[in-house]
């Protein structure tokens, strides 16, 4: 298919040309009906957009040799909204940023939060383990959607109900310890909000040997699958200094060779005690990037087993009474309880003043909170470094010189969430 | 004078400078840092003015200190046990630890002890968000309850007054509401009764809490006991935004906060101002607010009918035209003293300098009480500025019946008509009928912008921008803190579009700018300052009371 590209001074007039059909390749070289580079739309809502994103394309015939990516339709001034909510009310903000993984997010601003009031390194060890499990359960609910879904959108069902199967499973087990699938607001500053319920470690590792044997059969159904294969191989190459000078992370950055996790490189919560690989691409191309989800969905399985057989009993929320909710007991039937409960929700906890940039990684990659405090309970400034930004900014750069066609897989697998990337 | 190294350093040198002390001044040590104050300085003003953040509930830098809540102990080097700093005056070379363990566990303790009686009442009292309680505890202690006993039980309400709810149970014992009667009302109103934990508020034996300053106990309780019938159960604190300005109640200019929200005053609040009114005003201030929301004008009439602003305007300015043309020695203008310097300078500016006028009188509400505390007999905020910006040139109101009365004047343009009828604002006191135009620019629905052919809204107080002169001759600034009733708009603006319906130019685009010209022409306001640019602030986010 790369003759395509080769165009042959001679052979080719400097008029536009559509190709008809490609039984052969000497027929794409024959120039004939004569055309006109046609602007084309995509999205902001199209069923094969899951994301509201619009692609403002000029192709010729099926080339496309231009593309003009516009985000934004899903802009929720979740940055300058924070600023009027307390610490603890900004979770729910940021449950809508990365929606398909709602507690990786929520990790990324409590720690970005805790560093700042210097209770990083205090955290009780089993909030800690609490949080590297919903964290990984959620990176598999992740990366299970994104391939169910752009297979689907190349035509294989199948896979897309067998994903989303095994993601409900996990959603079944994210509802019963925070009682919600998706909207979990789970973590707090300090902690968690509330302790695993018993038997839940074994419910999780039996859905995982479930998951396990669904990855296997969407192994089977597209790993060789010559229609998948066709469509997915060599499209959308991303090379390593792209990665880099755009700043790509998380596995589209790791599909080009890029071996950078946070969890390995700047471990945080308790990541330096688990033994995992982080997988590598070695071509950048929509395979890779399919290839290394599939693999980080075994690992993360592989952390949630360790974490669920190193997990030490204990509390779950920091014991400071500035930071922790009272017992609800002692608010009902204390004043000082009930002082500290009402100081806690109404002016909220009292971050001193400073600014901070922590990231941890989400599903899609480097997930930063650039956050300032100004001593009171709200943020004087909570900004986000999506991670899906910069992959979704390289499309610019992966689409022209492609069919219209090979935008579907491409754009799936950069894994553009409007809510992440559009705050 | 200079310290040689051979000359010992006086009495009172800085400890670790060596060097020496004004006379008059006491050079002491806090937490470490060197701190000079004047003499008779309270510690706890010394420790607070330079950072200690020593807590307190019964000390009011208003008032005595009886030094009862033990909330402001500190520790003082060679002292055996530690001191009550609101009751101790700095002495030299005086070492003092605020944060010692010592000091920081007998104040927790104290917060146990006040704490163990007190109502689980946050969610429905009105002081929570703004209570000491709640914030010293939370700041000092926030420890859960060592203790499960059963509380005693006091009065929850009493009604101590016109003003006034008492509830006993969550008194804090700190007799500042005694103080305040006491000292600035100079009324003994409030006592305390009964012992120990039984003790309780209550009134003067044969008094009620009824004397003019009583709503003062309700901003100096720091904790939810005393509560205002007016305030109580309206708003949450947390809600208010706060915008500075001055109560347009009297001449003495009392500045104020005026807390607002979503564009309605809930109350209004002394501001600290030493020279004015200090921590305080009256009751009767308080009030003023209310006549922002009541029986407004809020559209232009014509012919009491509601029309557009420009038809209003037109119409206006067509019926002075008209009685300017027959003859404008029978045409009138009635200035306010309860409007700001600048609605009078632009009505001064247009009746005098633009239209020549010859006729024009001084409104205002009539005389009233006074005392030689806070209150003054003119009740109007703004009769300084109004007599210095009339220059001689202005009437009575009595001079305004007999023109009419006379015949002499058949045409008055009024602008603000609060008093323009006096006291019972019964229609019969001045002749307005026998006007053949009046055109009124009013704030309520009243009885002289019922008889108008022509009345157009405009902005109270607490909806504008601009400056009061007050009876000292200070001139203050007032803020809008809430949006315009309706379709008002302020007095120079519509003075602004008036001049140009009577085919006068006087454009003014703010009320800075009027300000500015009026301070250029004027000598009383040379000195005035218009002040800087003032968002409302959410009291969430002040942090300063409580």
């Amino acid at each position: 298919m790369s003759d395509l590209d080769d165009h042959d001074s001679n052979l080719v007039p400097p008029k536009r040309r559509v190709v008809l059909g490609f039984q052969d390749v000497e027929d794409m070289n024959v120039p004939d009906l004569p055309t006109e580079p046609l602007p084309l739309n995509m999205g902001p809502s199209h069923p094969a957009m899951h994301g509201t994103v619009r692609m403002v394309m000029e192709v010729e015939g099926e080339k496309i040799s231009s593309a003009d990516i516009q985000i934004g339709y899903l802009h929720r001034c979740f940055e300058k909204e924070s600023e009027s909510a307390t610490w603890t009310q900004i979770f729910p903000y940021t449950d809508r940023l990365n929606y398909i993984s709602p507690m990786l997010n929520n990790i990324g601003y409590a720690m970005a939060v805790e560093k700042l009031l210097g209770i990083a390194d205090t955290l009780p060890e089993r909030a800690q383990y609490i949080r590297v499990i919903v964290g990984e359960v959620s990176r598999i609910t992740d990366h299970l959607t994104c391939l169910g879904a752009s297979a689907m959108e190349l035509g294989a069902f199948t896979v897309f109900l067998y994903a989303l199967k095994a993601r409900e499973w996990i959603f079944e087990l994210l509802e019963e310890i925070c009682g919600a699938r998706l909207t979990v607001s789970y973590l707090r500053i300090g902690g968690v909000a509330a302790d695993m319920p018993e038997e839940w470690g074994k419910e999780l590792l039996a859905v995982l040997a479930r998951v396990r044997e669904v990855m296997v059969d969407i192994s089977k159904l597209l790993d060789r699958n010559r229609i998948f294969r066709d469509r997915m191989d060599g499209i959308g190459l991303i090379t390593r200094e792209d990665a880099l000078a755009y700043g790509i992370t998380g596995p589209v950055g790791r599909s080009t060779g890029l071996a950078y996790d946070v969890r390995k490189d700047h471990p945080y919560l308790v990541y330096d005690r688990f033994d995992f690989d982080v997988p590598v691409g070695s071509v950048g191309d929509n395979f890779d990037r399919y290839a290394v989800r599939v693999e980080e969905i075994v690992q993360s399985m592989r952390i949630i087993e360790q974490a669920l057989a190193q997990i030490p009993p204990g509390r779950w929320m920091h014991p400071d009474p500035r930071i922790t909710l009272p017992p609800k007991a002692e608010t009902y039937n204390s004043i000082e309880a009930m002082i500290a409960h009402f100081k806690l929700i109404m002016d909220g906890i009292h971050v001193p003043p400073g600014e901070i940039y922590s990231y941890t990684e989400a599903g899609n990659g480097e997930l930063g909170f650039y956050i300032v405090s100004d001593g009171t309970g709200r943020p004087w400034k909570c900004r986000v470094r999506p991670p899906c930004f910069p992959a979704t900014a390289v499309l610019g750069k992966v689409l022209p010189g492609l069919f219209i066609a090979d935008v579907v897989p491409t754009f799936g697998m950069m894994n553009m969430i409007g809510g992440e990337c559009d705050r | 004078m200079t310290a040689t190294p051979n000359t010992p350093p006086p009495p009172n040198a800085n400890p670790t400078t060596g060097a020496p002390a004004a006379p008059d001044t006491i050079t002491l040590i806090i937490d470490g840092k060197s701190v000079t104050v004047p003499k008779g300085t309270m510690l706890i003003e010394a420790c607070n003015q330079n950072g200690a953040d020593v807590p307190f509930f019964c000390y009011h830098a208003g008032l005595t200190s009886p030094a009862v809540c033990r909330q402001c102990l500190v520790d003082v080097k060679g002292q055996p046990k530690p001191v009550p700093s609101c009751y101790t005056p700095v002495a030299d070379k005086m070492e003092v630890f605020t944060k010692s363990p010592r000091a920081l566990d007998v104040r927790r303790q104290m917060l146990e002890f006040t704490l163990v009686n007190h109502p689980i009442d946050c969610p429905i009292c009105d002081k929570a968000g703004e209570c000491m309680l709640q914030k010293h505890y939370f700041d000092w202690d926030a420890k859960l309850a060592r203790n499960d006993g059963v509380k005693v039980k006091k009065d929850k309400v009493v009604d101590l007054g016109p003003h006034i709810v008492l509830d006993q149970e969550r008194c804090i014992l700190c007799t500042r509401c005694i103080r305040v009667c006491d000292e600035v009302a100079k009324n003994h109103q409030l006592e305390m009764a009964q012992r120990g934990d039984h003790e309780v508020l209550t009134t003067a034996p044969g008094h009620r809490l009824d004397n003019p300053y009583s709503l003062n106990t309700v901003d100096v309780c720091p904790v939810g006991a005393l509560t205002s019938k007016d305030f109580r159960f309206s708003m949450r604190v947390w809600e208010l935004s706060t915008t500075p300005s001055v109560c347009p109640g009297c001449a003495t200019g009392c500045n104020v906060e005026v807390h607002h929200s979503r564009g309605k005053v809930y109350r209004l609040i002394p501001r600290l101002n030493m020279a004015v009114n200090k921590h305080w005003m009256c009751d009767e201030g308080r009030f003023t607010y209310k006549r922002v929301h009541k029986d407004r004008l809020a559209a232009p009439l014509s012919g009491g009918v509601p029309v557009e602003w420009d038809r209003a305007l037109a119409d206006a300015g067509r019926l002075l035209r008209a009685a300017l043309d027959a003859n404008p020695a029978e045409v009138g203008v009635v200035m306010s003293a309860q409007s700001t310097n600048e609605d009078l300078y632009a009505l001064a500016k247009l009746t005098f300098d633009h239209l020549g006028l010859g006729k024009a009188y001084l409104s205002g509400q009539d005389q009233g009480w006074s005392d030689d505390i806070l209150v003054s007999a003119d009740k109007n905020p703004n009769t300084a500025g109004a007599m210095a910006i009339g220059a001689g040139r202005l009437r009575t109101l009595l001079d305004l019946a007999n023109d009419i009365k006379s015949g002499a004047l058949t045409t008055l343009l009024v602008v603000g008509t609060h008093g323009v009828l006096g006291k019972d604002g019964a229609p019969g006191a001045l002749p307005l009928g026998k006007l053949k135009t009046l055109v009124v620019i009013g704030t309520h629905r009243d009885a002289v912008a019922g008889a108008a052919q022509v009345a157009l809204p405009l902005t109270e107080w607490a909806e504008a921008e601009g400056t009061f002169t007050n009876r000292l001759g200070m001139v203050q600034r007032i803020r809008a803190a809430v949006p315009p009733a309706g379709d008002a708009l302020p007095g120079w603006d519509i003075l602004s579009n008036l001049a140009r319906n009577l085919g006068a130019t006087m454009e003014f685009t703010d009320a800075k700018t009027v300000f500015t010209e009026a301070k250029s022409k004027l000598p009383f306001m040379k000195d005035a300052d218009w002040g800087r640019r003032y968002l409302p602030v959410q009291l969430r986010f002040a942090g300063t009371r409580g």
